[in-house]
């Protein structure tokens, strides 16, 4: 059981303000990592009307421990019906799924996500990383996405070094006129702020800063020009202790995916 | 000579010297061919996994990984494609997770990628590691949609299906068999990939129970595995149990793979050992993560635990001995179990296996 009195670290900052983004009623794709926290957290929270699929084809499940790969029994524990692989795709064409959550180990200034490779040489990457998965699947064919990472500037750079899904792809229609779905990425959300995507030119601009965050600093921390909306720049809304709460008892008790990472 | 026009971008990106190698992954003729001479008579093909692998799983072969990475998966197969010393597989699945296990021994030089790693934990080390040496090759770049809906398009029985997946991203610019194409019933563009209807050579599904004929039945995610079995051109099942026919006709309604799809029936208690078997075990996760943590170090360490628990067994028995024996299997019971809330709540945590500490247990 985790220390109640502490402060919320960044990871569970980030698993509340993911949380914000799911509506209630909604049909909720979640990949694996902070993503469940927030979904289970919506639905224990503000949301609790939401279904969670996963890609393992676990539809609903009710909640037990945090599941530790996407097909482990977590994701499909006494789920209604769990379905094969390519139909669980299916549900995001055929627009059954409301908004899905992914991670990135990139993403540049179109919401263009790399999970592939780092460096620019195929053959001979600096790191290696996983492939694709079902991240391009989500990002090509669910009708709103929400990507979820840390941020530097290697990790936004202007231009990823393999794109493995296609956000807004080069800006402007040319996510349309590639033939995918939906709307592409609506919010990109790191510990520092939130980002949306301006309307016409499909660039990444900022939405909403975590407190004692400045513009100044989250565009050092970017490696493209990042856009500043018009106005005042709000704050984003903090986890409040009761979520927190929550998050801590019920949510993810052994900080599965909330403990920061120790040297 | 390759039978088929690839994506020509993608043949050079790879750097592919002759894309011939690519041909029998959608090769539906040959695939037909060999469902066509398949036994289709009711026969007892129970045989052992030593005779199994022997017999349908040839060097060169393309290899599906099965379940969901660690989630009923026929490791225990595979550690019998290692200790026979296999060579030059190919390997394609959704996920493809453990065709790095098998890179290690050089069982497997070729990856149709999808996804190799390790969830929650990360990147996986030691394939970014081996990939960089040559010591694997990739010859095609999927998504995991993909990869389904190519096994999906050979068991419904087509060339091949329109998906809008992977639409501009770079994944088509590395795979040879993606084309990119107008959807022929619209008038303005509508572009569309064309994905071909995927044979691997061999399969091996890790099911609940089978009867001798090769009707299996799964319980739970069945992920890619019921188009799999259709598609494989030789079909390896191993069960947890051979139970009666009877048995299957009157209890397991649900997900059946039909007999006349096997060549092989092997009974295989704890044939997903040590991953996960849904309803049957949960997976040793102090096992994976000395594998990831100790093995992602260096080469060399990764080979000595590999070593250890697949050359240093001789089957699935002696693997669970190593993992605690009936210790072992009564708490992976529990376990699972309660992660499929069919007990009362247990609590799971547990001592993580870390470079600086090691329970010594695997439980």
């Amino acid at each position: 059981m985790q220390d109640l009195n502490t402060p919320a670290n960044p990871l569970e900052t980030l698993a509340y303000i993911i949380a914000q983004q799911i509506h209630d009623h909604s049909i909720v794709y979640i990949g694996t990592g902070i993503p469940m926290v927030a979904g289970i957290l919506a639905k224990k929270t503000h949301a609790p009307n939401i279904t969670i699929v996963y890609e393992s084809g676990g539809q609903d499940p009710i909640q037990g421990d945090m599941p530790w790969s996407v097909g482990c029994p977590f994701t499909w524990r006494k789920s209604p019906t769990v379905m094969e692989m390519s139909y669980s795709f299916a549900q995001c064409y055929n627009g059954y799924v409301d908004i899905g959550f992914l991670g990135f180990a990139q993403v540049d200034m179109y919401g263009n996500v790399n999970t592939h490779m780092i460096g620019k040489d195929f053959h001979k990457p600096k790191v290696r990383m996983t492939g694709s998965g079902g991240n391009n699947d989500l990002s090509s064919l669910t009708e709103n996405m929400v990507l979820v990472g840390l941020q530097t500037p290697d990790k936004f750079p202007e231009k990823v070094d393999f794109i493995t899904s296609v956000g807004h792809l080069t800006g402007g229609n040319s996510r349309q006129e590639a033939g995918l779905l939906g709307n592409g990425p609506t919010a990109v959300i790191s510990p520092w702020g939130v980002y949306d995507f301006h309307p016409v030119s499909k660039r990444m601009r900022v939405k909403s800063l975590t407190p004692g965050v400045t513009f100044e600093l989250v565009q050092q921390l970017t490696g493209f020009e990042i856009l500043k909306p018009d106005g005042e720049i709000p704050q984003t809304q903090l986890i409040t202790p009761e979520a927190l709460k929550i998050l801590r008892t019920e949510v993810d008790p052994r900080g599965v995916f909330t403990t920061m990472p120790t040297a | 000579m390759a039978k088929y026009v690839y994506n020509q971008e993608a043949v050079e990106n790879l750097k592919l010297s002759d894309t011939a190698i690519l041909d029998r992954l959608i090769d539906f003729e040959s695939a037909r061919a060999a469902h066509l001479h398949k036994e289709h008579g009711k026969k007892d093909k129970r045989m052992s996994i030593k005779e199994a692998i022997a017999t349908f799983v040839q060097d060169g072969d393309i290899i599906t990984d099965g379940g969901f990475s660690y989630v009923r998966t026929p490791h225990q197969a595979f550690h019998e494609i290692i200790r026979q010393g296999k060579k030059g597989l190919q390997m394609i699945g959704a996920p493809n997770t453990n065709q790095s296990f098998q890179i290690v021994y050089g069982t497997v030089g070729y990856s149709h990628n999808s996804y190799v790693g390790v969830e929650m934990r990360g990147i996986d080390k030691s394939y970014d590691r081996m990939l960089k040496a040559g010591r694997v090759k990739i010859i095609s770049e999927w998504s995991h949609g993909g990869v389904a809906l190519g096994f999906k398009a050979a068991q419904l029985g087509t060339p091949g299906v329109f998906s809008k997946q992977m639409l501009g991203s770079d994944i088509i610019r590395y795979n040879p068999y993606l084309k990119v194409m107008q959807n022929p019933l619209k008038d303005e563009p509508d572009p569309v990939v064309f994905i071909p209807a995927l044979y691997p050579d061999v399969s091996i599904i890790h099911c609940h129970v089978a009867d001798k004929y090769g009707n299996a039945y799964i319980y739970g995610p069945a992920v890619n595995d019921l188009a799999v079995a259709a598609a494989a051109r030789k079909l390896i099942i191993t069960a947890e149990e051979i139970v009666p026919e009877s048995d299957i006709r009157y209890n397991r309604q649900g997900q059946i793979i039909p007999f006349f799809y096997a060549d092989a029936v092997v009974e295989m208690p704890f044939g997903a050992v040590p991953g996960n078997m849904p309803g049957c075990y949960y997976w040793s996760r102090q096992w994976w993560e000395k594998l990831i943590r100790y093995g992602g170090v260096s080469d060399e360490q990764m080979k000595q635990v590999l070593d250890e628990w697949i050359l240093g067994t001789k089957d699935q028995f002696e693997f669970v001995d190593k993992l605690g024996g009936s210790k072992w299997i009564s708490e992976a019971r529990r376990q699972t179990k309660a992660a499929e809330g069919d007990n009362e709540d247990i609590d799971f945590s547990y001592e993580e296996y870390t470079l600086k500490h090691d329970s010594g247990l695997y439980y």
